[in-house]
């Protein structure tokens, strides 16, 4: 398995705490590129107000940090474009009942 | 080390948590002092130190705490700016908890002290407005959420002057203006002037937060806004003027905005992703639906001139909307400050426990079904003058606020 699909496996281990649901399957993660061992993330959360904004961002760079072959990792935050729900898993959806 | 690429809006939990234990001990306080005056209340007498003392215990020592330590936690994160000055925020919570304490005990001992009491908690309001500025200031973008949310600091300020020159009419045996204008004045931007903005204006953000609501319109805030605040001023011209008219149209227009932010809250729900929604969060909702009806009721009793009815509709007003509210809204808000503080750096590194299981939910329907039949209970004890049924039911109440002491403490056992 290459580097950058470790990672993104690595990143369903971080949860939304209040939706119970990884960042990966909630559609937060829009970018993630891997070049000679760093890691740099482009994502987003669900609402620009969120409260856990600084728990999921940290919880995103402690998953990834002592990551064999991970030397830094980069997040950076973007609200453009705001996230949607269209970009939640269909395991995501199931679990609020949406479908 | 990695490099960090975000501004933290995390306040210090120890200033919101100070509020909220303060708020839960007053509040417990609060309902045992009212099951004592039930002789006073099934006949009327609504206006008796003992009433006064645990009323603004339970308003301002409860619901005005508890409202001041969620935004210290709210304000940073739903306007994405930190809060202004920490150590301002303590040393506001020393001299408001004083001042509440101590205002408590004039009411019951010396109501000429009332006035000094009255002045402490000033200074703690005016620091709390300085603070509270400050910060809305920094903020980036200014949105629908600010003018809410200033505006019910601004009833807030208006309502704590009213009450000290009220205060200084029992100090000096003088009167500053007429006193029931400014009783009636103090109490319609104290509930609905103050607590109901600030509600309405943190709902449109905790709504769609809690049932991920996306894509939906926020045009008819703007009408909420316009009618509420307009059913505030007109409803004291009627106060000012005597006017029965007016009076009504204000109850009117006080309905007119409540039912719009009513059918508004509708409109996001209808957009929420999440669809079965938490049960204390459910709670909250509850309450938007009893604060309707009893705006309807006042509407009604405004038309047909039954002004003994409010009495009992300002009760119902604070119990039922605005105690629920905060009730509601701490189920969700003192886990997720908990979790904060305990999981927040372990996210990530270990499993760490949803903020679903920092609460036992079960037995917050147990609480909230308590709460809400001793509350109908009061209501009609109060309505048909039965004291054994008010201490049935007030007794209920007691026991609500102590479950919900250990609700919040089990919680910080976690």
């Amino acid at each position: 398995m290459e580097l950058k699909e470790m990672v993104m496996e690595q990143l369903r281990t971080v949860y939304d705490p209040e939706l119970g649901i990884n960042v990966v399957d909630l559609g937060l993660i829009y970018d993630l590129r891997v070049d000679d061992g760093v890691v740099s993330i482009v994502m987003t959360l669900t609402t620009p107000g969120c409260p856990l904004h600084d728990s999921i961002v940290g919880g995103v760079k402690r998953a990834l940090a002592h990551m064999e072959g991970v030397k830094d990792v980069d997040v950076q935050i973007t609200w453009n474009p705001p996230w949607t729900p269209e970009r939640m898993s269909e395991a995501a959806l199931r679990q609020l009942g949406h479908i | 080390m990695f490099p960090s690429t975000q501004q933290t809006y995390e306040t210090n939990i120890r200033l919101p948590f100070s509020f909220i234990l303060f708020g839960v001990v007053a509040f417990i306080a609060s309902e045992a002092m009212l099951l004592f005056s039930g002789t006073s209340l099934v006949q009327g007498a609504f206006r008796i130190p003992s009433v006064w003392a645990a009323m603004h215990l339970a308003v301002l020592g409860w619901a005005l705490m508890v409202a001041m330590g969620a935004m210290y936690q709210l304000v940073p994160v739903a306007f994405l700016t930190p809060i202004w000055n920490e150590t301002l925020g303590f040393v506001q919570f020393f001299i408001t908890a004083l001042g509440i304490f101590l205002l408590s005990i004039s009411f019951l001992w010396k109501m000429e002290f009332v006035f000094f009491a009255g002045l402490l908690l000033m200074l703690g309001f005016v620091l709390f407005f300085i603070q509270m500025a400050m910060t809305l200031k920094k903020q980036p973008a200014k949105n629908i959420m600010t003018l809410f949310v200033s505006t019910a600091l601004f009833c807030l300020l208006l309502t704590v002057s009213l009450g000290i020159a009220l205060s200084f009419h029992f100090f000096s045996n003088s009167k500053i203006a007429d006193h029931v204008f400014m009783l009636k004045t103090h109490l319609l931007l104290g509930i609905a002037g103050w607590f109901t903005l600030l509600i309405i204006g943190f709902s449109y953000k905790m709504v769609p937060m809690f049932s991920l609501a996306h894509g939906f319109s926020m045009t008819l805030a703007r009408y909420v806004y316009t009618f509420y605040v307009s059913g505030l001023a007109v409803t004291f011209f009627s106060f000012f003027t005597n006017s029965s008219a007016l009076f009504a149209s204000g109850t009117g227009l006080l309905l007119l905005g409540f039912a719009l932010f009513s059918y508004h809250i509708v409109t996001i729900l209808r957009k929420r992703v999440k669809k079965k929604l938490d049960r204390p969060f459910l709670f909250a909702l509850f309450a938007i639906a009893i604060a309707l009806c009893l705006h309807g009721f006042a509407f009604l009793f405004a038309i047909i001139g039954n002004t003994a009815g409010f009495g009992v509709i300002i009760y119902g007003y604070l119990f039922g909307w605005i105690i629920l509210s905060i009730v509601g809204y701490l189920y969700k808000i003192v886990p997720f400050l908990w979790w904060t503080h305990r999981y927040s750096q372990k996210i990530g590194k270990e499993n760490v426990p949803t903020l679903k299981q920092m609460i036992n939910e079960k037995w917050t329907v147990f609480a909230c079904g308590l709460f809400f039949i001793s509350f109908v209970g009061v209501i009609l004890a109060l309505v048909v003058s039965s004291l054994p049924l008010f201490y049935a039911a007030q007794g209920g109440m007691v026991i609500f606020s102590v479950l919900f002491a250990g609700a919040i403490i089990s919680v910080l056992r976690k």
